[in-house]
Protein backbone atom coordinates (compact mmCIF):
# COMPACT_ATOMS: atom_id res chain seq x y z
CA UNK A 1 0.00 0.00 0.00
CA UNK A 2 1.30 3.37 -0.97
CA UNK A 3 2.55 5.71 2.13
CA UNK A 4 1.04 8.99 1.89
CA UNK A 5 3.19 11.46 2.98
CA UNK A 6 1.60 14.23 5.80
CA UNK A 7 3.39 17.32 5.86
CA UNK A 8 4.63 17.86 9.48
CA UNK A 9 4.90 21.23 10.40
CA UNK A 10 6.03 19.83 13.84
CA UNK A 11 3.28 21.95 15.44
CA UNK A 12 2.48 20.01 18.51
CA UNK A 13 6.10 20.18 19.33
CA UNK A 14 6.14 23.83 19.30
CA UNK A 15 2.77 24.52 20.73
CA UNK A 16 3.99 22.16 23.95
CA UNK A 17 7.67 24.41 24.26
CA UNK A 18 5.54 27.24 24.09
CA UNK A 19 3.30 25.85 26.86
CA UNK A 20 6.55 25.62 28.90
CA UNK A 21 7.86 28.67 28.28
CA UNK A 22 4.73 31.04 29.32
CA UNK A 23 4.03 28.75 32.71
CA UNK A 24 8.18 29.74 33.21
CA UNK A 25 7.64 33.66 32.46
CA UNK A 26 3.99 33.62 34.50
CA UNK A 27 6.25 31.60 37.38
CA UNK A 28 9.20 34.28 37.05
CA UNK A 29 6.69 37.16 36.78
CA UNK A 30 4.41 36.34 39.98
CA UNK A 31 7.78 36.33 41.88
CA UNK A 32 9.16 39.49 40.66
CA UNK A 33 7.72 43.53 41.97
CA UNK A 34 8.51 46.63 43.35
CA UNK A 35 7.85 44.52 47.02
CA UNK A 36 10.24 42.18 48.29
CA UNK A 37 8.15 38.78 47.98
CA UNK A 38 10.19 36.10 46.23
CA UNK A 39 10.01 32.57 44.55
CA UNK A 40 9.58 30.99 48.14
CA UNK A 41 6.53 32.80 48.92
CA UNK A 42 4.94 32.72 45.77
CA UNK A 43 5.34 28.94 45.79
CA UNK A 44 3.96 28.56 49.80
CA UNK A 45 0.87 30.30 48.21
CA UNK A 46 0.17 28.38 45.59
CA UNK A 47 0.82 24.77 47.16
CA UNK A 48 -2.24 26.33 49.49
CA UNK A 49 -0.29 26.84 52.43
CA UNK A 50 -1.20 30.29 52.07
CA UNK A 51 -2.14 30.65 55.93
CA UNK A 52 1.72 30.73 56.68
CA UNK A 53 1.69 34.29 55.09
CA UNK A 54 1.33 37.29 56.24
CA UNK A 55 -1.97 38.98 55.26
CA UNK A 56 0.23 41.92 53.27
CA UNK A 57 2.48 39.14 51.73
CA UNK A 58 -1.28 36.85 50.61
CA UNK A 59 -2.85 40.40 49.00
CA UNK A 60 0.16 41.37 47.08
CA UNK A 61 0.47 37.72 45.96
CA UNK A 62 -3.21 37.41 45.35
CA UNK A 63 -4.49 39.85 44.62
CA UNK A 64 -1.94 42.07 42.55
CA UNK A 65 0.74 39.92 41.24
CA UNK A 66 -1.61 37.19 39.95
CA UNK A 67 -4.52 39.40 38.00
CA UNK A 68 -1.34 41.34 37.00
CA UNK A 69 0.37 38.17 35.07
CA UNK A 70 -2.94 36.51 33.50
CA UNK A 71 -4.06 40.15 31.99
CA UNK A 72 -0.86 40.37 31.04
CA UNK A 73 -1.10 36.92 29.11
CA UNK A 74 -4.75 37.09 28.06
CA UNK A 75 -4.39 40.56 26.61
CA UNK A 76 -1.05 39.93 24.65
CA UNK A 77 -2.41 36.79 23.50
CA UNK A 78 -5.62 37.80 22.62
CA UNK A 79 -4.07 40.72 20.71
CA UNK A 80 -1.79 38.64 18.86
CA UNK A 81 -4.45 36.46 17.70
CA UNK A 82 -6.92 39.19 16.62
CA UNK A 83 -3.64 40.53 14.90
CA UNK A 84 -2.82 37.26 13.12
CA UNK A 85 -6.78 36.82 11.75
CA UNK A 86 -6.93 40.56 10.64
CA UNK A 87 -3.41 39.80 8.48
CA UNK A 88 -5.20 36.91 7.38
CA UNK A 89 -8.78 38.43 6.55
CA UNK A 90 -7.68 41.32 4.97
CA UNK A 91 -4.59 39.10 3.17
CA UNK A 92 -2.29 42.35 4.03
CA UNK A 93 0.74 42.01 6.01
CA UNK A 94 0.29 44.96 7.64
CA UNK A 95 -3.20 44.95 8.54
CA UNK A 96 -2.91 44.49 12.66
CA UNK A 97 -5.89 45.13 15.71
CA UNK A 98 -5.81 48.72 15.20
CA UNK A 99 -7.75 48.87 11.33
CA UNK A 100 -10.99 48.12 12.66
CA UNK A 101 -11.05 51.60 14.70
CA UNK A 102 -11.82 49.65 17.91
CA UNK A 103 -9.28 50.56 20.11
CA UNK A 104 -9.39 54.21 19.02
CA UNK A 105 -13.32 53.70 19.84
CA UNK A 106 -12.50 52.08 22.72
CA UNK A 107 -10.11 55.01 24.19
CA UNK A 108 -12.64 57.67 23.48
CA UNK A 109 -15.30 55.75 25.53
CA UNK A 110 -12.46 55.59 28.00
CA UNK A 111 -11.46 59.09 27.88
CA UNK A 112 -15.15 60.69 27.96
CA UNK A 113 -15.30 58.84 30.99
CA UNK A 114 -12.32 60.05 32.91
CA UNK A 115 -13.05 63.74 31.87
CA UNK A 116 -17.01 63.92 32.72
CA UNK A 117 -15.53 62.46 36.15
CA UNK A 118 -17.41 59.08 35.82
CA UNK A 119 -13.75 57.15 36.07
CA UNK A 120 -14.49 57.84 39.98
CA UNK A 121 -18.03 55.68 40.16
CA UNK A 122 -17.42 51.93 41.05
CA UNK A 123 -19.73 50.64 38.79
CA UNK A 124 -19.61 47.14 39.82
CA UNK A 125 -16.71 45.17 42.18
CA UNK A 126 -13.49 46.92 40.85
CA UNK A 127 -15.31 47.99 37.62
CA UNK A 128 -14.38 51.98 37.01
CA UNK A 129 -16.40 54.16 34.40
CA UNK A 130 -13.67 54.28 32.30
CA UNK A 131 -13.74 50.75 31.69
CA UNK A 132 -17.78 50.39 31.09
CA UNK A 133 -16.82 53.60 28.30
CA UNK A 134 -13.63 51.55 27.03
CA UNK A 135 -16.18 48.21 26.26
CA UNK A 136 -18.97 51.06 25.25
CA UNK A 137 -16.89 52.84 23.06
CA UNK A 138 -15.68 49.54 21.21
CA UNK A 139 -19.03 47.73 20.67
CA UNK A 140 -20.48 51.32 19.29
CA UNK A 141 -17.62 51.62 16.83
CA UNK A 142 -17.53 47.98 15.64
CA UNK A 143 -21.66 48.68 15.02
CA UNK A 144 -20.61 52.01 13.38
CA UNK A 145 -17.93 50.28 11.18
CA UNK A 146 -20.10 47.44 10.10
CA UNK A 147 -23.08 49.61 9.49
CA UNK A 148 -21.49 51.47 7.04
CA UNK A 149 -19.34 48.78 5.53
CA UNK A 150 -22.55 46.43 5.15
CA UNK A 151 -24.48 49.34 3.48
CA UNK A 152 -24.57 48.76 -0.08
CA UNK A 153 -25.17 45.43 0.72
CA UNK A 154 -21.90 43.93 -0.40
CA UNK A 155 -20.23 43.32 2.85
CA UNK A 156 -16.53 42.96 2.07
CA UNK A 157 -13.06 43.03 3.60
CA UNK A 158 -12.34 46.59 1.36
CA UNK A 159 -15.16 48.18 2.34
CA UNK A 160 -15.20 46.94 6.19
CA UNK A 161 -10.94 47.74 6.62
CA UNK A 162 -11.74 51.52 4.60
CA UNK A 163 -15.05 52.18 6.81
CA UNK A 164 -12.47 51.31 10.03
CA UNK A 165 -9.52 53.41 9.12
CA UNK A 166 -11.91 56.42 8.32
CA UNK A 167 -13.82 55.82 11.64
CA UNK A 168 -10.79 54.90 13.51
CA UNK A 169 -9.18 58.44 12.02
CA UNK A 170 -12.38 60.34 13.80
CA UNK A 171 -11.89 58.53 17.30
CA UNK A 172 -8.50 59.79 17.76
CA UNK A 173 -9.10 62.81 16.34
CA UNK A 174 -12.22 63.08 18.95
CA UNK A 175 -9.74 62.35 21.55
CA UNK A 176 -7.73 64.88 20.57
CA UNK A 177 -9.90 67.23 20.75
CA UNK A 178 -11.19 66.15 23.94
CA UNK A 179 -7.81 66.68 25.76
CA UNK A 180 -7.22 70.10 23.94
CA UNK A 181 -10.86 71.20 25.49
CA UNK A 182 -9.99 69.62 29.17
CA UNK A 183 -5.78 70.52 29.56
CA UNK A 184 -6.27 69.16 33.29
CA UNK A 185 -7.80 65.69 32.30
CA UNK A 186 -4.74 65.51 29.28
CA UNK A 187 -2.26 63.36 31.78
CA UNK A 188 -4.75 60.97 33.27
CA UNK A 189 -5.70 60.47 29.72
CA UNK A 190 -2.72 60.15 28.15
CA UNK A 191 -1.35 57.63 31.21
CA UNK A 192 -4.54 55.67 30.00
CA UNK A 193 -3.46 55.69 26.66
CA UNK A 194 -0.41 54.92 27.46
CA UNK A 195 -1.18 51.21 28.69
CA UNK A 196 -0.71 49.94 31.76
CA UNK A 197 -1.22 46.16 33.71
CA UNK A 198 -0.88 47.92 37.24
CA UNK A 199 -4.50 47.89 37.21
CA UNK A 200 -5.50 44.93 36.79
CA UNK A 201 -7.86 43.53 39.31
CA UNK A 202 -9.12 40.48 40.60
CA UNK A 203 -12.15 40.55 39.54
CA UNK A 204 -12.01 42.52 36.18
CA UNK A 205 -9.16 39.54 35.14
CA UNK A 206 -12.00 36.95 36.09
CA UNK A 207 -14.10 39.03 32.97
CA UNK A 208 -11.32 38.99 30.86
CA UNK A 209 -10.52 35.26 31.21
CA UNK A 210 -13.88 34.41 31.13
CA UNK A 211 -13.87 36.69 27.64
CA UNK A 212 -10.88 35.06 26.08
CA UNK A 213 -11.62 31.53 27.37
CA UNK A 214 -14.69 31.40 25.15
CA UNK A 215 -13.94 33.05 22.11
CA UNK A 216 -10.28 32.32 21.51
CA UNK A 217 -11.22 28.58 20.99
CA UNK A 218 -14.54 29.98 18.73
CA UNK A 219 -12.10 31.67 17.17
CA UNK A 220 -9.56 29.05 16.18
CA UNK A 221 -12.27 26.67 15.72
CA UNK A 222 -13.91 28.98 12.80
CA UNK A 223 -10.20 30.37 11.34
CA UNK A 224 -9.98 27.41 8.87
CA UNK A 225 -12.91 28.96 7.09
CA UNK A 226 -9.92 32.02 6.36
CA UNK A 227 -8.00 30.21 4.77
CA UNK A 228 -10.63 28.99 2.10
CA UNK A 229 -11.67 32.70 2.16
CA UNK A 230 -8.23 32.97 0.57
CA UNK A 231 -9.12 31.28 -2.83
CA UNK A 232 -11.78 34.40 -3.54
CA UNK A 233 -15.51 34.61 -2.65
CA UNK A 234 -16.67 32.43 -5.36
CA UNK A 235 -14.64 29.47 -4.61
CA UNK A 236 -15.02 29.66 -0.70
CA UNK A 237 -18.38 29.38 -1.65
CA UNK A 238 -17.89 26.23 -3.63
CA UNK A 239 -16.26 25.10 -0.24
CA UNK A 240 -19.54 26.05 1.62
CA UNK A 241 -17.72 28.91 3.40
CA UNK A 242 -19.89 31.96 2.74
CA UNK A 243 -17.65 35.23 2.58
CA UNK A 244 -20.45 37.48 4.31
CA UNK A 245 -20.79 35.13 7.25
CA UNK A 246 -17.41 34.58 8.11
CA UNK A 247 -16.25 38.20 7.94
CA UNK A 248 -18.98 39.33 10.60
CA UNK A 249 -18.16 36.76 12.66
CA UNK A 250 -14.61 36.75 12.85
CA UNK A 251 -14.66 40.47 12.80
CA UNK A 252 -17.20 40.54 15.57
CA UNK A 253 -15.72 37.89 17.81
CA UNK A 254 -12.30 39.92 17.65
CA UNK A 255 -13.76 42.89 18.44
CA UNK A 256 -15.35 41.80 21.16
CA UNK A 257 -11.71 40.61 22.78
CA UNK A 258 -10.15 44.07 21.68
CA UNK A 259 -13.00 46.04 23.61
CA UNK A 260 -12.10 43.71 26.53
CA UNK A 261 -8.47 44.23 26.14
CA UNK A 262 -8.15 47.73 25.97
CA UNK A 263 -11.00 48.55 28.41
CA UNK A 264 -8.42 46.53 31.44
CA UNK A 265 -5.41 47.28 30.00
CA UNK A 266 -5.31 50.86 27.66
CA UNK A 267 -4.07 50.92 24.01
CA UNK A 268 -0.72 48.60 23.54
CA UNK A 269 0.69 48.68 20.09
CA UNK A 270 3.08 46.76 18.00
CA UNK A 271 1.95 43.24 19.70
CA UNK A 272 -0.96 42.70 16.68
CA UNK A 273 1.59 43.99 14.02
CA UNK A 274 4.51 42.07 14.56
CA UNK A 275 3.76 38.79 16.85
CA UNK A 276 1.90 37.01 13.68
CA UNK A 277 5.55 37.39 11.94
CA UNK A 278 7.63 36.69 14.83
CA UNK A 279 4.93 33.41 14.77
CA UNK A 280 5.25 32.89 11.06
CA UNK A 281 9.10 32.48 11.38
CA UNK A 282 7.98 29.18 13.15
CA UNK A 283 7.01 27.78 9.63
CA UNK A 284 3.36 27.28 10.33
CA UNK A 285 1.44 27.74 7.59
CA UNK A 286 -2.17 26.83 8.50
CA UNK A 287 -4.47 29.31 10.11
CA UNK A 288 -5.70 27.04 12.76
CA UNK A 289 -2.14 26.22 13.68
CA UNK A 290 -0.71 30.18 13.15
CA UNK A 291 -3.57 31.06 15.60
CA UNK A 292 -3.00 29.04 18.11
CA UNK A 293 0.84 29.51 18.44
CA UNK A 294 0.28 33.47 17.84
CA UNK A 295 -1.42 33.21 21.00
CA UNK A 296 0.78 31.80 22.93
CA UNK A 297 3.68 33.78 21.21
CA UNK A 298 1.59 37.23 22.04
CA UNK A 299 1.00 35.77 25.78
CA UNK A 300 4.79 34.80 26.55
CA UNK A 301 5.97 38.38 25.09
CA UNK A 302 3.90 39.96 27.48
CA UNK A 303 4.41 38.48 30.59
CA UNK A 304 8.15 39.11 29.17
CA UNK A 305 7.06 43.02 28.56
CA UNK A 306 5.20 43.48 31.68
CA UNK A 307 7.78 41.92 33.91
CA UNK A 308 10.65 44.34 32.24
CA UNK A 309 8.02 47.61 33.23
CA UNK A 310 7.30 46.44 36.80
CA UNK A 311 11.08 45.51 37.81
CA UNK A 312 13.73 47.69 35.70
CA UNK A 313 12.76 51.14 37.10
CA UNK A 314 10.99 50.01 40.61
CA UNK A 315 9.24 50.95 42.61
CA UNK A 316 8.09 53.03 39.12
CA UNK A 317 7.11 51.78 36.00
CA UNK A 318 7.49 52.23 32.44
CA UNK A 319 4.84 52.40 29.68
CA UNK A 320 4.15 49.06 28.56
CA UNK A 321 3.74 50.29 25.04
CA UNK A 322 7.14 51.89 24.98
CA UNK A 323 8.45 48.28 26.52
CA UNK A 324 6.91 46.42 23.53
CA UNK A 325 8.22 48.28 20.89
CA UNK A 326 11.87 48.51 22.62
CA UNK A 327 12.67 44.91 23.53
CA UNK A 328 10.29 43.35 20.21
CA UNK A 329 11.01 45.42 17.19
CA UNK A 330 14.53 44.97 17.65
CA UNK A 331 13.88 41.09 17.75
CA UNK A 332 11.77 41.39 14.63
CA UNK A 333 14.62 42.65 13.13
CA UNK A 334 16.98 40.49 13.82
CA UNK A 335 14.55 37.29 12.81
CA UNK A 336 14.48 39.03 10.16
CA UNK A 337 18.20 39.82 8.84
CA UNK A 338 18.80 36.02 9.90
CA UNK A 339 16.43 34.74 7.99
CA UNK A 340 17.64 36.62 5.04
CA UNK A 341 21.57 36.04 5.47
CA UNK A 342 20.59 32.33 5.65
CA UNK A 343 19.80 32.54 2.12
CA UNK A 344 16.78 33.84 2.16
CA UNK A 345 14.59 31.05 3.36
CA UNK A 346 10.73 30.87 2.58
CA UNK A 347 9.01 32.70 5.30
CA UNK A 348 4.93 32.83 5.01
CA UNK A 349 4.34 36.11 4.96
CA UNK A 350 0.09 36.23 6.19
CA UNK B 1 -26.91 17.42 -12.05
CA UNK B 2 -27.44 19.23 -14.57
CA UNK B 3 -26.22 22.72 -14.72
CA UNK B 4 -28.79 25.52 -16.07
CA UNK B 5 -28.49 29.12 -16.19
CA UNK B 6 -31.55 31.07 -16.26
CA UNK B 7 -32.33 34.34 -17.87
CA UNK B 8 -29.89 35.43 -15.70
CA UNK B 9 -29.28 39.21 -16.32
CA UNK B 10 -26.45 40.90 -14.29
CA UNK B 11 -26.11 44.84 -13.88
CA UNK B 12 -23.27 46.95 -12.17
CA UNK B 13 -24.82 50.21 -11.64
CA UNK B 14 -26.16 51.16 -15.11
CA UNK B 15 -24.03 49.20 -16.63
CA UNK B 16 -25.54 45.70 -17.67
CA UNK B 17 -23.28 43.09 -18.31
CA UNK B 18 -25.14 40.22 -19.24
CA UNK B 19 -29.01 40.40 -20.99
CA UNK B 20 -31.26 37.59 -20.05
CA UNK B 21 -28.66 34.85 -20.85
CA UNK B 22 -29.98 31.13 -20.32
CA UNK B 23 -28.47 27.85 -21.52
CA UNK B 24 -28.26 24.18 -20.18
CA UNK B 25 -24.98 23.03 -20.20
CA UNK B 26 -23.68 19.24 -21.24
CA UNK B 27 -22.98 17.11 -18.76
CA UNK B 28 -20.12 14.63 -19.35
CA UNK B 29 -18.60 16.98 -21.71
CA UNK B 30 -16.56 20.27 -22.19
CA UNK B 31 -18.37 23.33 -22.97
CA UNK B 32 -15.54 26.26 -24.18
CA UNK B 33 -17.07 29.76 -23.79
CA UNK B 34 -15.39 31.87 -26.01
CA UNK B 35 -15.96 35.88 -27.15
CA UNK B 36 -13.98 39.31 -27.23
CA UNK B 37 -12.79 40.71 -23.79
CA UNK B 38 -15.82 42.06 -21.81
CA UNK B 39 -18.23 40.56 -23.18
CA UNK B 40 -19.41 38.88 -20.42
CA UNK B 41 -17.54 35.56 -20.39
CA UNK B 42 -16.33 35.76 -16.67
CA UNK B 43 -19.80 37.32 -14.84
CA UNK B 44 -21.37 34.20 -16.87
CA UNK B 45 -19.42 31.63 -15.11
CA UNK B 46 -19.39 33.60 -11.75
CA UNK B 47 -22.84 33.88 -11.73
CA UNK B 48 -23.93 30.09 -12.54
CA UNK B 49 -21.20 29.22 -9.88
CA UNK B 50 -23.66 31.34 -7.27
CA UNK B 51 -26.79 29.62 -8.38
CA UNK B 52 -25.07 26.17 -7.95
CA UNK B 53 -22.32 26.85 -5.16
CA UNK B 54 -24.28 24.95 -2.56
CA UNK B 55 -24.57 21.50 -4.53
CA UNK B 56 -20.97 20.21 -3.52
CA UNK B 57 -20.80 19.03 -6.57
CA UNK B 58 -18.56 22.60 -8.49
CA UNK B 59 -15.17 23.25 -8.56
CA UNK B 60 -14.27 26.89 -9.65
CA UNK B 61 -10.85 27.91 -11.06
CA UNK B 62 -11.11 32.07 -10.76
CA UNK B 63 -9.44 33.98 -13.35
CA UNK B 64 -7.93 36.32 -10.56
CA UNK B 65 -5.48 34.97 -8.13
CA UNK B 66 -4.82 36.59 -4.66
CA UNK B 67 -1.26 37.56 -3.61
CA UNK B 68 -0.19 37.29 0.46
CA UNK B 69 -2.12 33.78 0.91
CA UNK B 70 0.91 32.45 3.05
CA UNK B 71 0.07 28.90 2.53
CA UNK B 72 2.13 26.12 1.19
CA UNK B 73 1.16 24.25 -1.74
CA UNK B 74 0.15 21.12 0.01
CA UNK B 75 -2.03 23.37 1.54
CA UNK B 76 -3.73 25.12 -0.60
CA UNK B 77 -4.61 22.02 -2.82
CA UNK B 78 -5.51 20.60 0.76
CA UNK B 79 -8.78 23.23 0.68
CA UNK B 80 -10.07 21.44 -1.75
CA UNK B 81 -11.21 18.73 0.75
CA UNK B 82 -12.27 21.51 3.39
CA UNK B 83 -15.84 20.68 3.64
CA UNK B 84 -15.09 16.65 3.34
CA UNK B 85 -12.81 16.91 6.09
CA UNK B 86 -13.64 16.18 9.52
CA UNK B 87 -14.63 19.46 11.63
CA UNK B 88 -11.67 18.95 14.48
CA UNK B 89 -9.51 16.03 13.02
CA UNK B 90 -8.56 17.44 9.55
CA UNK B 91 -7.88 15.45 6.71
CA UNK B 92 -8.55 12.06 6.64
CA UNK B 93 -6.25 8.90 4.78
CA UNK B 94 -8.59 8.97 2.16
CA UNK B 95 -8.36 13.13 1.69
CA UNK B 96 -4.37 12.63 1.98
CA UNK B 97 -4.61 10.65 -1.12
CA UNK B 98 -6.94 12.31 -3.45
CA UNK B 99 -4.38 15.58 -2.18
CA UNK B 100 -1.61 13.49 -3.30
CA UNK B 101 -3.05 12.34 -6.40
CA UNK B 102 -4.27 15.74 -7.79
CA UNK B 103 -0.25 17.01 -6.83
CA UNK B 104 0.84 14.17 -9.32
CA UNK B 105 -1.12 14.82 -11.67
CA UNK B 106 -0.45 18.40 -11.85
CA UNK B 107 3.31 17.74 -11.43
CA UNK B 108 3.53 19.81 -8.47
CA UNK B 109 4.67 16.89 -5.59
CA UNK B 110 8.29 18.07 -5.85
CA UNK B 111 6.97 21.41 -4.96
CA UNK B 112 4.17 20.54 -2.47
CA UNK B 113 6.06 22.56 0.78
CA UNK B 114 7.08 25.66 -1.21
CA UNK B 115 4.72 28.84 -0.57
CA UNK B 116 2.29 29.07 -2.74
CA UNK B 117 3.51 33.45 -3.56
CA UNK B 118 7.06 32.17 -4.58
CA UNK B 119 5.49 30.30 -7.20
CA UNK B 120 5.61 31.37 -10.77
CA UNK B 121 2.18 32.03 -13.01
CA UNK B 122 1.58 29.28 -13.94
CA UNK B 123 2.97 26.88 -11.00
CA UNK B 124 0.09 28.79 -9.14
CA UNK B 125 -2.36 27.90 -11.88
CA UNK B 126 -1.69 24.25 -11.66
CA UNK B 127 -1.52 24.37 -8.13
CA UNK B 128 -5.51 26.08 -8.40
CA UNK B 129 -6.22 23.27 -10.80
CA UNK B 130 -4.63 20.47 -8.58
CA UNK B 131 -7.28 21.83 -5.71
CA UNK B 132 -10.26 21.95 -8.05
CA UNK B 133 -9.46 17.86 -8.92
CA UNK B 134 -8.90 17.40 -5.25
CA UNK B 135 -12.40 18.74 -4.33
CA UNK B 136 -13.83 15.98 -6.39
CA UNK B 137 -17.18 17.45 -7.77
CA UNK B 138 -18.39 16.30 -10.77
CA UNK B 139 -18.86 19.75 -12.44
CA UNK B 140 -15.36 21.95 -13.11
CA UNK B 141 -15.61 25.79 -13.88
CA UNK B 142 -12.59 26.80 -15.08
CA UNK B 143 -12.29 30.17 -16.09
CA UNK B 144 -8.88 30.71 -18.15
CA UNK B 145 -7.31 28.14 -16.96
CA UNK B 146 -3.97 28.24 -19.10
CA UNK B 147 -3.61 32.29 -19.60
CA UNK B 148 -0.31 32.00 -17.61
CA UNK B 149 1.08 28.67 -18.82
CA UNK B 150 3.38 27.35 -21.39
CA UNK B 151 2.67 25.43 -24.21
CA UNK B 152 3.45 22.16 -22.54
CA UNK B 153 1.68 22.99 -19.19
CA UNK B 154 -1.28 24.23 -21.35
CA UNK B 155 -1.69 20.86 -22.77
CA UNK B 156 -1.14 19.25 -19.28
CA UNK B 157 -4.20 21.20 -18.66
CA UNK B 158 -6.58 20.61 -20.89
CA UNK B 159 -5.46 16.61 -21.29
CA UNK B 160 -6.64 16.01 -17.96
CA UNK B 161 -10.19 17.52 -18.51
CA UNK B 162 -10.22 15.55 -21.55
CA UNK B 163 -8.87 12.48 -19.96
CA UNK B 164 -11.73 13.42 -17.04
CA UNK B 165 -14.06 13.94 -19.22
CA UNK B 166 -13.82 10.79 -20.98
CA UNK B 167 -13.05 8.27 -18.17
CA UNK B 168 -14.51 9.64 -15.02
CA UNK B 169 -17.61 11.10 -16.63
CA UNK B 170 -17.21 15.22 -15.09
CA UNK B 171 -18.05 18.08 -16.90
CA UNK B 172 -15.86 21.00 -17.34
CA UNK B 173 -17.19 24.17 -18.53
CA UNK B 174 -13.87 26.72 -20.08
CA UNK B 175 -13.58 30.05 -20.53
CA UNK B 176 -10.55 30.74 -23.26
CA UNK B 177 -9.05 33.22 -25.46
CA UNK B 178 -7.02 30.95 -27.87
CA UNK B 179 -9.67 29.31 -30.47
CA UNK B 180 -7.25 26.57 -31.96
CA UNK B 181 -6.93 24.81 -28.13
CA UNK B 182 -10.61 25.38 -27.77
CA UNK B 183 -10.77 23.43 -31.16
CA UNK B 184 -8.70 20.84 -29.99
CA UNK B 185 -10.59 19.93 -26.89
CA UNK B 186 -13.96 21.77 -26.89
CA UNK B 187 -17.20 19.45 -27.10
CA UNK B 188 -19.25 22.48 -27.53
CA UNK B 189 -18.87 26.30 -27.86
CA UNK B 190 -20.80 28.67 -26.46
CA UNK B 191 -20.37 32.24 -28.36
CA UNK B 192 -20.60 35.65 -26.55
CA UNK B 193 -20.74 39.16 -27.38
CA UNK B 194 -22.06 42.03 -26.15
CA UNK B 195 -23.41 40.18 -23.04
CA UNK B 196 -25.47 37.49 -24.46
CA UNK B 197 -24.81 34.22 -26.15
CA UNK B 198 -25.22 34.70 -29.75
CA UNK B 199 -24.66 30.76 -31.15
CA UNK B 200 -24.19 27.10 -29.37
CA UNK B 201 -22.47 24.54 -31.96
CA UNK B 202 -20.88 21.39 -31.77
CA UNK B 203 -18.50 22.58 -34.59
CA UNK B 204 -16.69 26.00 -34.95
CA UNK B 205 -16.96 28.21 -38.19
CA UNK B 206 -14.70 31.01 -39.18
CA UNK B 207 -17.94 32.58 -40.11
CA UNK B 208 -18.86 31.67 -36.52
CA UNK B 209 -16.06 33.43 -35.13
CA UNK B 210 -15.73 36.52 -37.58
CA UNK B 211 -19.02 37.54 -36.37
CA UNK B 212 -18.34 36.73 -32.81
CA UNK B 213 -14.89 38.76 -32.57
CA UNK B 214 -15.69 41.45 -35.24
CA UNK B 215 -12.81 40.63 -37.30
CA UNK B 216 -12.05 38.72 -40.39
CA UNK B 217 -11.32 35.22 -39.42
CA UNK B 218 -10.00 32.07 -41.88
CA UNK B 219 -8.89 28.53 -41.59
CA UNK B 220 -6.93 26.19 -42.94
CA UNK B 221 -7.20 22.02 -42.64
CA UNK B 222 -4.15 20.85 -41.99
CA UNK B 223 -3.15 16.85 -43.50
CA UNK B 224 -4.33 15.40 -40.18
CA UNK B 225 -7.77 17.01 -41.16
CA UNK B 226 -7.91 19.23 -38.22
CA UNK B 227 -9.07 23.21 -38.72
CA UNK B 228 -6.47 25.94 -37.80
CA UNK B 229 -8.02 29.37 -37.63
CA UNK B 230 -6.58 32.84 -37.85
CA UNK B 231 -7.03 36.33 -38.28
CA UNK B 232 -6.02 38.52 -41.17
Amino acid sequence: MQQHKVTSDGFYYKITIAVIILICVMAVSCCLGSSGIGLRDVITYFTGRGDELSSTTLTIIGKIRVPRTLTATLVGGALAAVGCVMQGLFRNPMADPSVLGISSGAALGASVAIITGLNGVIIFEAFTGAYIGAVAGAVVTWLMVFTIASQNGKYDTSSTLLAGIAISSIMSALITVLMTLHLEQMERVYMWMLGTFSASTPSKTKLLAAVVLVLMPILILISPRIDVLKLGKETAMTLGVDQKKTLALCLGICSCLLAFCVANSGIIGFVGLIIPHIASFFKVTRMRRRLSLSFMTGAIFMVVCDTVCKTVVAPGELAIGAVTSLIGAPYFLFLLMSSRIRGGRERSSV
Amino acid sequence: MILEANNITVSFGKNTVLHDVSHTFKEGKITVILGPNGCGKTTLVKAVVKLHARSGELAYIAQDMYGNIGLTVRDMVALGRYDRTKFLIGESPEDQEHIDRALTLMKLKDKEERIFDTLSGGEKQRCMAARAICQDGSWFIMDEPSSNLDAVHSKLIMDTARELTDKNGKSFIIVMHDVNTAVSYADEFVLMKDGRIIRVCETLTADDLSLTFDTSFRSVTTPSGKSVFYTE
